[in-house]
């Protein structure tokens, strides 16, 4: 089978940018779509051809399959890149995509389907002899009384949504008389977000790591993986900081293990295209536990990438235009160390709430080993409809320390004015002891509230009150004021806020 | 990121020791409504600062940290210093003027429309804050207005 020689790329923000550049490096016409409010983003500017998708929610733009379709058979696609998120782990649109006629890059439908279901992704993974959490049958509300559950599941344990994630449908359950309660709201909630009220008891591993493998597999069933990545940096169940190797995985031992059970996993569930494991470590036990199968390329691919110096996007293309991988397992040999930190529209010291406005400076760092991921372009608005991701900033160095270093100054030199970001929370987390020493797990945010408190800079506020009061009095003066009769020109605009008001 | 908006910060308490920046910042390039350069911080550090304005905030980056400065508005002010309100009725948010609904010499009442502003897809109504006699219009339908600009002078009834 030829190479493609257009796609459409349905998707937008910082992963939609990234899979046009390779495309477009391989030498690919591009199409981008795109809602009302990315009008002017990068990703349209970037790509060879742009349509609208008319409209401004996600269900009315990048969730409409329909409407996707029609333009990729329009503009004359071959085949269709869904990036994360939207369309990309959804077997309906990968299935409708083969029915036109398109090329989907990315598993099979039936695959899809299996690892989008937790129960049945969880026994795919038994039968192929990888360690799962321990769990009990699901459960519905009118079934019996959960007692016969709980006898096969020790305290503590976690209420799962079968069809869950993103934490919706979770409980932790400390105590047996808790558990009847926790099971009805789980199920409640799980049935509003999911359609789907079946939940089941898991074992909570309270000290936990999240590690993933990477994997790669061709139409042959040639399946390679490619090392890990360590994701234990998260808020609300979200990761923040990822990097590569792992600090978790101090012996060759368990990593060879894991990345077995990686390839087995994803052998078992007919896995082609690039696709992630995740595991749960325990960090006390140092046994680990498969957790789900991610049938898409991850947010978190760069860190990846750095080490191994490959393009997963093209192999991606190159394996969904059905070429085989010509690399061998021993060819994937990592080099150094990468982190990746997430950068988000968002306020840390309120909850991570997320920021919207226009983005009035953007000014990236750049350097030695400095890659950045980003979706988005100065003077850009940045709205609600969507994700509050802005980019990825991805450092790599020789080892570790060095990685790290590079990263706190990329992100010391990161200006951003106009909305707010989690940057100067990211330098906090990067520079605490507990993460530089690499002993870090998923309850590293939570366990350290002095992360999220408002920082107390007074030698900083002091220098940006000086420096605020020098430049209104050089900028502040326009047309409207010089008007304004109410102001006195011997009334500065910081009037009744002397100096001394400030610490 | 650090949001600090100026009316908020509180003075310090007595026996506190309170911070007073004793140095000096160069401007390294300055283009109208944005600065670049370096400040000298108390314990020798020097960092690079980013200034922009936005309307009628500073929005201001340092060594990693972000403000946005609101400069007290003139109805603040006098508010402050025991005055009547302020004559000019402000903008609300940035945006794009779709209506005007009054002219020099009208005579408006509390409540009464007075100028709708587009932002963020969203309408934004600017009502009359009370009754009074409109002295001049300063935006016309289609302006781009920023938060804090003047749209309409509101002088107190005159008395005959």
């Amino acid at each position: 089978m030829a190479m493609f020689s257009k796609i459409l790329v349905a998707n937008r923000g910082e992963i939609a940018v990234r899979v046009l550049q390779t495309l477009q490096a391989m030498g690919i016409a591009t199409v981008a779509v795109y809602s009302d409010p990315d009008a002017n983003a990068p990703h349209v500017a970037l790509a060879d051809e742009a349509y609208s998708l008319v409209g401004s929610t996600a269900e009315e733009t990048y969730l409409d399959r329909g409407k996707i379709i029609e333009l990729a058979l329009q503009c004359g696609a071959e085949a269709v890149h869904p990036g994360y998120g939207f369309l990309a782990e959804n077997p309906a649109f990968s299935s409708d995509c083969a029915a036109a006629g398109l090329v989907f890059i990315g598993p099979s439908p039936a695959t899809i389907e299996l690892l989008g279901d937790k129960i049945r992704s969880k026994e795919a993974a038994v039968g192929a002899g990888v360690p799962v959490v321990p769990s009990s049958a699901t459960w519905l509300p009118g079934d019996s009384p959960p007692d016969a559950l709980v006898a096969q599941i020790d305290l503590p344990l976690l209420v799962k949504a079968a069809a869950g994630g993103g934490g919706r449908g979770m409980r932790i359950v400390e105590r047996a008389e808790d558990l009847a309660q926790a099971l009805e709201s789980a199920s409640r909630e799980a049935s509003s977000a999911f359609g789907d009220g079946r939940v089941f008891l898991e074992r909570y591993i309270p000290a936990a790591r999240h590690v993933e493998f990477q994997v790669l597999a061709d139409s042959s069933g040639k399946t390679l993986h490619l090392l890990e990545r360590e994701c234990s940096v998260q808020r609300r169940y979200q990761k923040i900081v990822e990097e590569t190797p792992s600090p978790a995985l101090k012996n060759d031992e368990l990593r060879q293990s894991m990345a077995a059970s990686a390839v087995a996993m994803a052998q078992s569930a007919g896995y082609t295209n690039v696709g992630t494991v995740e595991f749960l470590v325990d960090a006390q036990t140092g046994e680990y536990y498969f957790l789900e199968m991610n049938a898409r390329i991850q947010v978190e691919h760069p860190i990846t990438e750095e080490t191994l110096k490959l393009d997963m996007v093209e192999w991606q293309t190159r394996i969904a235009a059905g070429e085989l991988i010509t690399l061998s397992q021993d060819d994937i040999q990592s080099t150094g160390h990468a982190l990746e930190c997430r950068i988000y529209a968002e306020d840390p010291y309120s909850n991570f709430a997320p920021s919207v406005g226009r983005l009035l400076s953007w000014r990236p760092p750049s350097g030695m080993g400095i890659r950045l991921d980003s979706g988005v372009a100065e003077g850009q608005e940045i709205t609600a409809y969507y994700d509050s991701m802005l980019a990825k900033l991805v450092a790599w160095g020789p080892d570790r320390q060095s990685a790290i270093g590079r990263m706190l100054r990329a992100l010391e030199t990161f200006p951003v004015l106009g909305v707010t970001t989690n940057i100067s929370f990211l330098l906090r987390a990067l520079a605490h002891p507990e993460f530089v020493g690499g002993d870090y797990d998923t309850g590293f945010i939570a366990k350290h509230p002095d992360l999220t408190a408002t920082p107390d800079s007074g030698q900083l506020q002091a220098a940006a009150v000086e420096i605020a009061e020098g430049f209104w009095q050089a900028n502040g003066s326009n047309t409207v004021r010089r008007e304004t009769g109410a102001v006195q020109d011997t009334q500065g605009p910081w009037q009744g806020l002397s100096k001394s008001v400030f610490p | 990121m650090t949001t600090r908006r100026l009316q908020q910060v509180q003075p310090p308490q007595a026996d506190s020791e309170a911070v007073v920046f004793d140095g000096a910042f160069d401007v390294v390039v300055s283009s109208p409504g944005r600065w670049e350069g370096k400040i000298s911080l108390a314990d020798g550090r020097t960092v690079s600062f980013l200034a922009q304005r936005a309307g009628q905030e500073v929005h201001l980056w340092i060594a990693g940290e972000s403000y946005v400065f609101i400069p007290p508005t003139p109805v603040a002010r006098s508010q402050k210093a025991g005055q009547a309100a302020s004559d000019d009725i402000v903008c609300p948010v940035p945006g794009v003027v779709i209506a005007v609904h009054v002219a020099a010499d009208d005579v408006v009442e509390a409540g009464q429309d007075l100028v709708i502003i587009e932002s963020m897809k969203t309408e934004q109504i600017v009502k009359s804050p009370r009754q009074g006699t409109v002295q001049r219009v300063s935006v016309q339908e289609g302006d781009r207005v920023d938060r804090g600009m003047r749209l309409v002078v509101l002088v107190p009834l005159s008395k005959e």
